[in-house]
């Protein structure tokens, strides 16, 4: 019989993984630059863990049979678990916690889903205990200076602010609030327009739904408006967060055909999980265009997990692995293949394996970077050469009893 | 370039004539003698894709049509992931429940329970039927719906009625209404937030030239 991988199921081989490896390098190294430190969760979460942020539904988890009152589920993404992890831990910690992950996540597809990968990879930082404007502006450039050390030449990136939403939103009344939010949540231009509502509120749904694009245009349009403190007091936070972005000079400099920051103040949720900025990283591939990673400021959801019900600040980001890996592949700078060995220890006869096997190991010892390879018997010199060429081996050492072994520098020309 | 994703059949002559207005022509798919499935407008400022009614909301949802002209009921049908942007008021028709004029039945209530309903709008049907607390069975079909009653398959059918026509001379007879619907003009949501190709500019000239057609 033949077993098959579970649909939705993939495989990473060694070159996939030496490709993997090739971002997620880059974007750790980047992480600790930032004085981030790795933290590892459990793959498995209960149910309510996962879904007590109101950002996940039950139908997207994978979830496992166990005991009868612990309902378990594979992680969608990692923000409920570090939450969790991190509540119990914050009372004596010196604060803000500054948190990395590079990890798998699991989602189920969903019905009418084209898609049924189940399984995805992501790295991505939370930082807690701290808010404010230069909280803000870490977590925006800590992303661009990790999309900018792979390389990636078109991107923009997508910044609204939840909060600020969410509050011109409250201006419209309760039996039609939820409606309105969705229909722009969702850019659900017709529904607005045959909602009931006072052409002053209509107009006011239309001008939310469109309010999106240069920064300096959508803040002085925002800036027309008739706010309260909260949300002059927004306004003012994203303006001066939109000037540590542009004057920081990190965004792409090359922004065609898009620009490489558009200020959106539709980009909200259907469900109130992000409290402040809210951002998506776009990218063209030749598949269209494609979310790489997204984020937000959430400074309710650690109260969710504290006993007493404490929060504590929070905003973070994750990059979406495949995508990246999908994105960076025809640019040609991922790794084209895997690493080859430079030696390759021949012994030539049953006497010479204890040579052999400590001359490996000498090679091994001298030069820490070293592949060495020990050929396994079976084969004639000439596929030993073949199999050396193959393997883009550069060097062979025959190993015979009681001689210096003799080295020979494979060539690899054809 | 700007792809727009256009429905064969029924709503490809007005959409055509409506992007025709804004200054984009594809009135080359009407050409009887035209087998190709993407063109340029003649000034090459964009590309239409000629596609299956239910395809144009899938190359909107995946981006390779940031526009797409379809009608309502297949939104309702496939609920796909696009920004829904205007009401282009033609291609008029509902979706309705129909039975036999012979049968006793004359609403959906009165349908029995775990009775059958032949529909090629499965969702559409059953998110009906359920909103009823009625049980009943959907049979998926593909086309000739009108056969269900007919053949006795099923008691009741769920399916696009324009003039009403084809049930009358079916001998069928409509009970209910589920939902008006027309053509509407969808747009890939990301496309759509960055305004690739200049995209909210040919957008408000379709709205405006459907405004003015009212």
């Amino acid at each position: 019989m033949v077993y098959q991988s579970p649909a939705g199921a993939r495989d990473l081989l060694p070159l996939d993984v030496a490709q993997k490896r090739w971002i997620e390098d880059r974007l750790q190294q980047v992480f600790h630059c930032w004085g981030y430190h790795r933290i590892i969760t459990s793959t498995l979460e209960r149910l309510d863990t996962l879904m007590a942020g109101g950002a996940i539904q039950r139908s997207t988890v994978i979830q496992l049979q166990e005991s009868e009152e612990e309902e378990l589920g594979l992680r969608p993404e990692l923000t409920a678990s570090i939450a969790r992890a991190a509540v119990t831990r914050m009372a004596g910690a010196t604060l803000p916690l500054r948190l990395y992950y590079n990890a798998n996540v699991f989602r189920r597809a969903h019905e009418g889903s084209h898609s049924r990968q189940q399984e995805f990879y992501q790295a991505g930082v939370e930082l807690l205990g701290t808010g404010g404007l230069l909280a803000d502006a870490e977590i925006l450039l800590l992303l661009i200076d990790g999309l900018n050390s792979l390389g990636l030449q078109q991107w923009t990136l997508v910044l609204g602010e939840a909060g600020l939403t969410r509050s011109l939103l409250a201006s419209f009344p309760l039996a039609v609030r939820d409606q309105v939010r969705w229909a722009i949540a969702h850019l659900d231009r017709i529904t607005l327009e045959t909602l009931s509502l006072t052409p002053e509120l209509r107009e006011q749904a239309l001008m939310l739904l469109d309010l999106r694009g240069r920064p300096s245009d959508v803040l002085q349009k925002v800036a027309s408006l008739k706010l309260d403190a909260y949300q002059r007091k927004a306004l003012d936070n994203l303006k001066s967060l939109i000037e540590l972005l542009e004057k920081s000079n990190s965004l792409p400099s090359t922004p065609h055909p898009s620009p490489s920051l558009i200020l959106d103040l539709s980009l909200i949720r259907t469900f109130d999980y992000y409290t402040g900025i809210v951002f998506e990283v776009v990218s063209p591939s030749e598949a269209g265009l494609q979310i790489l990673g997204q984020g937000g400021r959430y400074d309710q959801l650690l109260g969710l997990y504290h006993p007493q019900g404490q929060s504590y600040p929070g905003i973070g980001f994750s990059l979406q692995i495949e995508q990246l890996h999908q994105i960076l592949l025809p640019t040609g700078q991922l790794p084209q293949q895997t690493p080859g060995s430079e030696w390759l220890v021949v012994p030539d006869s049953p006497q010479a394996y204890t040579a052999a096997l400590a001359y490996a190991q000498n090679l091994r010892h001298s030069d820490s970077l070293a592949r060495v390879e020990l050929d396994l018997g079976g084969r004639t010199s000439a596929e030993i050469y073949d199999y050396a060429r193959h393997r883009r081996i550069a060097q062979i050492a025959w190993v015979k009893t009681g001689e210096d072994p003799v080295i020979e520098t494979v060539n690899h020309q054809p | 370039m700007l792809t727009v994703a256009l429905p064969k059949g029924a709503l490809l002559e007005d959409s055509i004539r409506l992007l025709q207005s804004i200054g984009l022509d594809f009135s080359a798919f009407l050409e009887p003698s035209n087998r190709l499935l993407q063109i340029a407008d003649p000034t090459n400022t964009a590309k239409a894709l000629l596609v299956r009614n239910h395809d144009v909301p899938v190359y909107v949802e995946y981006g390779q049509a940031q526009l797409g002209i379809v009608g309502y009921d297949v939104l309702r049908e496939k609920v796909p992931q696009v920004a829904h942007l205007a009401d282009l008021g033609y291609g008029k028709c509902r979706m309705s429940v129909a039975v036999k004029k012979s049968s006793p039945y004359r609403s959906a209530l009165e349908l029995p329970l775990y009775g059958r309903v032949a529909s090629k709008f499965v969702h559409c049907a059953r998110e009906y039927f359920n909103s009823l607390d009625l049980p009943v069975e959907i049979v998926p079909l593909y086309g000739s719906v009108e056969l269900g009653p007919i053949t006795g398959m099923s008691e009741a059918i769920v399916d696009l009625v324009a003039t009403g026509t084809t049930l009358r001379e079916n001998g069928l007879i409509e009970t209910d209404v589920l939902f008006e619907s027309t053509a509407r003009l969808i747009a890939h949501p990301l496309s759509y937030r960055l305004d690739t190709d200049g995209m909210h500019e040919w957008i408000e000239k379709i709205r405006a030239a459907t405004e003015a057609r009212v």
